[in-house]
């Protein structure tokens, strides 16, 4: 009976993917093909023209020499640390929910039901570390020492052992029924043991090895062979898959669904909230501290401190780490790879979207903003408040972490970041208030050009507004290499920038509805 | 008197803090039609899930024929029709028939799903897919699906919902048919008249049974009413 059950399991799957192949236009698909791999390329040169910058120095060469595979190596163990917590919470396979209730209902193993989904799953993970880090490749090759290709090639292995370890790592885990709790203090484990490597100066974790890998040109071949041991995780992850909870399947299967379908929409307010249902973040019943006294400043500003109070510990973990990210990505721009600016501000971004809830709450429950007395315009306006300071505070970590990391020491850095901290807020408040109101950017009922253009604006908008907020950075570094005052040449900028994004923030949200 | 198809021990289940069922114990006999009532909420969905090996029990534990279940041996005996049919959108209903026969290992099938679109009233849509079918057809080609395979148990949530009368009597005598060819019924529903049909009656609320006995009692009608 099994027999029968697995040949028709293999059968109808082959069916499924014969149609869908048939379904496929060819030449819209080469033509897709294409335009991506003609703007992949032309996106490439151009950031490679612009990190170009200046070649590294005997001190900044001997820092990438000795942090440099441990830097690495907490990108992986981060990455190995999500998965492991992505598999406490029951991923990362996505199924349709047919397949939950046709396919693991059947009398035959749910290993080999499920193996060919972990596959599929682990073939999708690895291309994307591959290109990634073929690109981060790439970006060393511009300024380290070495041939071209080595980097790119290094760059791209490590990025697939990366790839291919988050999501093994999540495999193990839900395979084992690992849980949340013991998930996430392996987890923390493999973080410490990455952080201690960096620390130390030393290489005993494997996920170090694997950050050596990608610093081949460099370091040579030698114990970055040990890295390979990362691969053991998505053997295993294969091998427990059939462990996987039907009832967390079944959970992430309603909810992926959804979640391809929001981003296809490119909704991003429905990709937040589908997004924190998978990760079962929800607000705590209790806030951290309560909001006291009367409410003098307005019950706008009071609701919106009573949501941000009850933000789990995930998310306000989340929104100090994208700040410190933001603060490393600033800081990597400044002493000579400018592009980077652009993930500070996409870092801001990123938190702001969690920040403006208390507006995104508004669209979700229209029909209680529509009861009050006054316009959109109005409440938006009071909305905003709250997710400035927050951000502002996001910033302030950013800064805090740049001016760590400055080699000329803090107090010089500490003024330009502080100076440039307050448009990259405002930028990436506005941007992501742009984000999560008015729902999806392709709306079906906007048709037409003019529709298109909307859909373009929706979406490429809020991540513009979020990059001109950083440009006072980039001025100021410029100023910096002509011998000028940074100071005096970012400020300007830096009200230019909030007056573009306020001058945008009034025009398309403070309109009356 | 024949071994429980289905029994429970102590059977737990919890969300959270939420307790969804409490220390439950019950046996079903094959070929009983045992009708599962209980107010929004009750546990009676939970129940159902749980013998499916859907969820897994917190405490306790169920059984299908002996097996724990959820375990290869248990899903061979136990149909589950759900309360939101999830089909794939790139098959056809046939085709969806062809395939969960097969999973189960049944090769002859054709004449079976034949008769069940026939009598269900879906020869005409056999080659659609389900994805355009209107709710009530949806849960049709759902109960078509629950049917097409052999079962010792069948685990039906609300299944009469959405449905029109003459499929409503339809599903009646498949499920009477099922109950008397052996296989044992638990129904989930709100509905007296099928509660009525049914050989036993178990009601839930909070996660407890509160009535366990005759389906044709002025306490049955009292809790289906209640809700």
């Amino acid at each position: 009976m099994a027999r029968v059950g697995i040949q028709a399991l293999r059968e109808m799957r082959r069916a499924r993917r014969r149609r869908a192949y048939e379904e496929i236009d060819w030449i819209d698909a080469v033509y897709r093909v294409y335009v991506i791999a003609l703007f992949s390329a032309l996106g490439t040169s151009f950031v490679s023209g612009l990190v170009g910058g200046r070649p590294v120095t005997p001190t900044e060469l001997s820092g990438a020499l000795d942090f440099g595979p441990a830097v690495g190596g907490l990108v992986v163990a981060g990455a190995i640390a999500a998965g492991l917590r992505s598999g406490g919470r029951g991923g990362p396979l996505v199924l349709l929910p047919a397949d939950v209730s046709i396919v693991l209902l059947a009398p035959i193993s749910r290993a080999v039901a499920l193996r060919g989904i972990a596959i599929r799953q682990l073939r999708f993970s690895g291309f994307l570390g591959t290109v990634v880090g073929m690109i981060a490749g790439n970006l060393a090759a511009q300024r380290l020492p070495g041939a071209y290709l080595p980097w790119v090639i290094s760059g791209g292995v490590a990025g697939l052992i990366t790839g291919l370890a988050y999501t093994g790592s999540a495999l193990v885990a839900c395979g084992l029924r690992a849980g949340r709790r013991l998930a996430g203090l392996i987890a923390a484990g493999v973080l410490g043991w990455s952080i201690a490597d960096l620390l130390g100066r030393t290489a005993t974790s494997p996920a170090t090895f694997a950050g050596r890998v990608a610093m081949l040109p460099m370091h040579g071949l030698g114990t970055p062979v040990l890295a390979l041991i990362l691969l053991g995780l998505p053997l295993a992850g294969l091998g427990f898959v059939g462990g996987t909870s039907l009832e967390a399947a079944r959970r992430q299967a309603g909810l992926a669904a959804q979640l391809r379908f929001a981003v296809t929409m490119q909704d991003v307010r429905t990709v937040i909230l589908l997004r924190r249902q998978l990760s079962a973040e929800g607000p705590r019943r209790r806030p951290w501290l309560r909001v006291s006294g009367p409410a003098r400043r307005g019950p706008v500003w009071r609701r919106d401190w009573q949501g941000v109070l009850r933000w789990p510990a995930p998310r306000i973990v989340r929104v100090l780490v994208l700040g410190a990210a933001a603060g490393v990505a600033a800081s990597a721009a400044w002493e000579g790879t400018p592009v980077l600016v652009a993930l500070a501000g996409l870092a801001l971004l990123v938190a702001a979207l969690d920040a403006v809830e208390g507006l995104a709450q508004e669209d979700d429950h229209p029909t209680m903003s529509g009861l009050l007395p006054h316009g959109s315009g109005w409440l938006t306006l009071r909305h905003l408040a709250v997710p400035m300071i927050v951000v502002m505070g996001v910033a302030v970590v950013g800064v805090a972490v740049g001016a760590a990391l400055a080699p000329a020491g803090v107090a010089g850095v500490l003024g330009i970041g502080l100076v440039a901290a307050i448009p990259a807020t405002v930028g990436a408040v506005i941007g992501a208030a742009l984000s999560v109101r008015g729902g999806a950017a392709i709306n079906p009922l906007e048709v037409g050009p003019f529709g298109s253009v909307l859909a373009v604006a929706r979406i490429v908008g809020p991540p513009l507004l979020a990059l001109i907020g950083v440009v006072p950075l980039a001025v100021a570094r410029i100023a910096v290499d002509a011998h000028q005052p940074a100071l005096a040449a970012a400020a300007p900028v830096a009200v230019g920038a909030v007056l573009v994004s306020l001058a945008v923030g009034a025009a398309v949200l403070l309109r009356e509805a | 008197m024949a071994e429980p198809i289905l029994q429970t021990i102590d059977l737990v289940a919890t969300y959270g803090d939420h307790v969804a069922l409490e220390r439950l114990n019950y046996r079903v006999r094959p070929g009983s039609r045992v009708a599962l009532v209980g107010p929004n909420g009750a546990g009676k969905s939970t129940f159902l899930r749980l013998a499916a090996g859907l969820l897994e029990p917190s405490g306790g534990e169920v059984t299908i024929g002996g097996h724990p279940a959820g375990s290869i041996e248990a899903r061979r005996l136990t149909s589950y029709l759900p309360d939101t049919p999830s089909m794939y959108d790139d098959l056809s209903l046939n085709e969806h028939l062809e395939y969960v026969a097969r999973l189960h290992g049944e090769t002859a099938w054709e004449d079976r799903a034949a008769d069940l679109l026939d009598r269900l009233g879906l020869t005409e849509r056999g080659g659609d897919p389900p994805g355009g079918f209107s709710k009530g057809m949806r849960q049709k080609a759902s109960i078509a699906l629950a049917f097409v395979r052999p079962f010792s148990l069948l685990l039906a949530d609300e299944p009469f919902d959405g449905l029109d009368p003459r499929s409503r009597e339809a599903l009646d005598l498949l499920v009477a048919e099922a109950a008397g060819g052996g296989a044992a019924v638990i129904l989930a529903t709100h509905h007296l008249d099928i509660v009525e049909r049914a050989s036993r009656c178990l009601a839930i609320d909070e996660g407890e049974v509160v009535y366990d006995g005759p389906p044709d009692t002025p306490e049955v009608a009292r809790l289906v009413g209640s809700r």
